[in-house]
């Protein structure tokens, strides 16, 4: 957490108080979350500080700024994980992540290089495999099933700082 | 469960202790001997160093450090257990040493080393006490159950890795072809090198192209790997016999076993590109399946020398000799690990940058820097029966190959290209860490200790009939002693009975069975639990679509006399 803290502090001095026993109500803008290090070329960091921000627009509070991190550190657990992966990949806030949205993941993860045909196949085949209750899009149980056969997600899901 | 008690764990976000079973030991906090406070700056390097390599390179590469890492440590407990437990007191009771010192035998081992305490030549059988009628130490018994004892350690540690490794990495290998996981689950966070991100995505993309083709094997580069072996073997049989020469034939065995080590593979990689594959991942397999069984008949082939050849050889001091053969290997192999790190990454480069542009820059092969590691790590363990302190030398091996190949990745390589599923092929590398090479060192130890005939004139089993004699020999003292009646019982019953080990064998195989069983219903009840939710989701459809129909039916103007329909549904 101290790191955390210090990380804060690198990104802006200017904002960031040093005493945070009276709780402030400081909060860091997208643009500065989205140019550190450890985000800046990152596909998802737009979605990430979204996600982890409390009015869903990208600015971020310190216990918002702690949580992602934290959720993003080796010691989260599988499930806690999964469920953020989940809300990072559903675009349009639904609580599924359906076509559209796998659309948007798919054409962020290869820079736009695939043809509207070759996406849509790609987009079939995966709610095809992974769609358990067969209603056309990802709900947050099939996604941990699917989490549950990748053995990787737990240490490519993880940032290190 | 409470979110925020979720997202800050009891842990704090440092690196020590973690999830990973190879991220660092606590053992390693200790062993070295220096205080916390260094130990944790020595740790925190070596987390940004790791971290580094992981952002620039991806997972795959960083799980080649990782392991190395655990070697390490693993290196340095060993050798803390052999130098307290026998070098410390051999030190109390050391002859002089008569010979002189040249630079050679940093190299060759033999000369001034061969009456040191790193052969098991020079180690006493006496019982060594320094105050009269004060505790003695028996260096006999020290010796056979300090290592007896480090190899029980070892194998349930390495047990219990491999075990904790399958149960979180290998659940159900024969899943569904994964595109969807390879979609969703497989994008590496840790990356954050802008050239290795786009690296990354062009590969998805060409990846999500690429059909898949099919192909054959063929039978005969079976038939030239047999072939090739058969001539090692008799490479091997030929080239020892003038070894005991001069010192610079001795060099000739672990260099001609190197450069095998380092060109067959080569040639493996070519004709690997010349059978066609299923999918690129078969072709890795099966390069590394042939190089596995590369280095277990070369090891294999050493064995077999040394144990039926040197040791029953009318030679004075057979363990020292095998000793010696051991540690010039090991440097020879460490060199030409340099060696191979200086002309495949960083001439390659120099090649791929001005001479060939179209090579591009080099990658890091990962599995045959793996396999060089386990077969180092293969050597040091048959080592330190005859050399005690074997695992100090592989211990400096291992710290400059870490930095050598740290600095050579850095400045030489580029990402990886091709997706290494790099939870299974960690746990492959465990798996292949305690099957053939420690349970085959275990072999090699037990034929030595059992059945071979220790020399006469040097070494803790001079004039003994086996090494393990001295056990029994320990145990038909204490029989004479009341006091420990209980110690010679356990021998007697459980440790020599045939019976008792019939019966615990007998037992596992039980117990296995019955596990074996419990997985295969719970197969089937994952089949029919799967089921049930397709239905259920079926169910829903069915059931929303009737409320749809019925609140149409509501919504628009009814007959007279068709209000005050209750409709209820069941949901």
């Amino acid at each position: 957490m101290e790191k955390a803290v210090l990380e804060k502090t690198h990104l802006a001095p200017q904002l960031v108080p040093l005493d945070y026993t009276h709780k402030p109500d400081v909060t860091l803008p997208y643009e500065l979350i989205g140019s550190m290090p450890e985000l800046k070329d990152n596909p998802f960091r737009q979605r990430i500080a979204e996600v982890f921000s409390e009015g869903g627009d990208g600015n971020m509070t310190l216990d918002d700024f702690l949580d992602m991190f934290s959720v993003l550190s080796e010691m989260a657990p599988r499930d806690l994980k999964a469920y953020y992966a989940f809300k990072i990949y559903d675009f349009n806030n639904d609580d599924y992540i359906c076509k559209s949205d796998l659309e948007k993941t798919v054409n962020k993860l290869t820079r736009n290089e695939l043809t509207p045909e070759e996406v849509n196949l790609v987009c079939e085949k995966v709610i095809y495999e992974a769609d358990v209750d067969n209603d056309g899009k990802l709900s947050l149980e099939d996604f941990q099933h699917m989490i549950i056969r990748a053995p990787d997600f737990l240490s490519t899901f993880h940032i290190r700082i | 469960m409470d979110v925020y008690e979720a997202l800050f764990p009891a842990a704090s976000l440092s690196s020590c202790c973690d999830y990973n079973p190879y991220h660092c030991h606590p053992l390693f906090c200790f062993s070295t001997g220096i205080n916390l406070s260094e130990c944790f700056h020595l740790l925190q390097l070596q987390y940004k160093t790791l971290k580094v390599i992981g952002a620039e390179f991806g997972t795959s590469v960083l799980s080649y450090f990782i392991f190395l890492k655990w070697l390490l440590t693993f290196n340095i407990f060993s050798f803390l257990i052999n130098f307290g437990f026998l070098t410390i007191p051999q030190f109390l009771a050391a002859e002089p040493n008569n010979l002189s010192f040249t630079g050679l035998e940093l190299l060759t081992g033999a000369g001034y080393f061969q009456q040191t305490v790193l052969y098991y030549g020079f180690y006493t059988n006496a019982t060594i006490s320094k105050i009269k009628n004060g505790p003695s130490y028996n260096m006999q018994l020290a010796y056979i159950f300090t290592v007896g004892l480090y190899f029980v350690i070892c194998f349930l540690i390495l047990l219990f890795s491999m075990a904790k490794s399958f149960c979180r990495n290998f659940i159900n290998p024969q899943a569904h072809s994964g595109n969807a996981s390879k979609l969703l689950c497989t994008w590496d966070f840790n990356i954050t090198n802008e050239k290795a991100v786009k690296l990354k995505q062009k590969n998805l993309s060409t990846q999500i192209k690429v059909q898949s083709t099919g192909g054959t094997k063929s039978l005969l580069v079976k038939a030239l790997s047999f072939v090739l072996f058969f001539f090692l073997f008799k490479l091997f049989v030929k080239g020892h016999r003038n070894d005991l020469e001069s010192q610079a034939a001795m060099l000739v065995l672990p260099v001609v076993t190197s450069l095998l080590n380092a060109f067959i593979p080569f040639f493996y990689s070519w004709l690997g590109r010349l059978e066609r594959f299923h999918t690129p991942g078969q072709h890795i397999y099966v390069t590394i399946a042939r190089n596995i069984i590369l280095k277990i008949s070369i090891v294999g082939i050493l064995c077999y020398y040394w144990l039926n050849v040197v040791a029953v050889s009318e030679s004075q001091c057979w363990e020292t000799l095998v000793g010696q053969d051991i540690y010039r290997l090991i440097v020879v192999d460490f060199l030409f690990c340099l060696l191979g790190s200086f002309f495949g990454e960083f001439l390659r480069r120099i090649i791929g940058t001005t001479v060939c542009v179209n090579l591009g820059l080099p990658e890091f092969d990962i599995g045959r820097n793996v396999l060089d590691l386990i077969y180092a790590q293969t050597l040091t363990w048959i080592g330190i029966l005859f050399s005690p302190l074997m695992p100090g030398i592989q211990i400096i091996s291992f710290s400059i190959v870490f930095c050598v190949k740290k600095v050579s990745l850095m400045k030489n390589c580029q990402p990886p290209r091709k997706v290494w599923r790099t939870a299974q092929m960690t746990t492959s590398f465990m798996f292949l860490l305690f099957f053939p090479s420690f349970l085959g060192v275990l072999s090699v130890i037990g034929v030595t200790v059992w059945r071979l005939k220790p020399s006469e004139e040097c070494g803790p089993f001079r004039g003994l009939s086996s090494m393990y004699a001295a056990v029994s020999e320990w145990i038909e003292i204490l029989e004479n002693y009341t006091a420990s009646k209980w110690v010679v019982w356990i021998y007697h019953n459980l440790i020599t009975s045939e019976l008792f080990f019939f019966i615990l064998s007998t037992s596992i195989l039980i117990i296995a069975y019955l596990y074996w069983q419990i997985i295969e219903g719970r197969k089937i009840m994952i089949k029919h639990l799967h089921k049930q939710i397709i239905n259920g989701g079926k169910d829903k459809m069915f059931l929303l679509e009737k409320l749809r129909t019925l609140q149409m039916a509501k919504q628009t103007p009814s007959a007279p006399g068709g209000q005050g329909q209750q409709v209820s549904l069941i949901v």
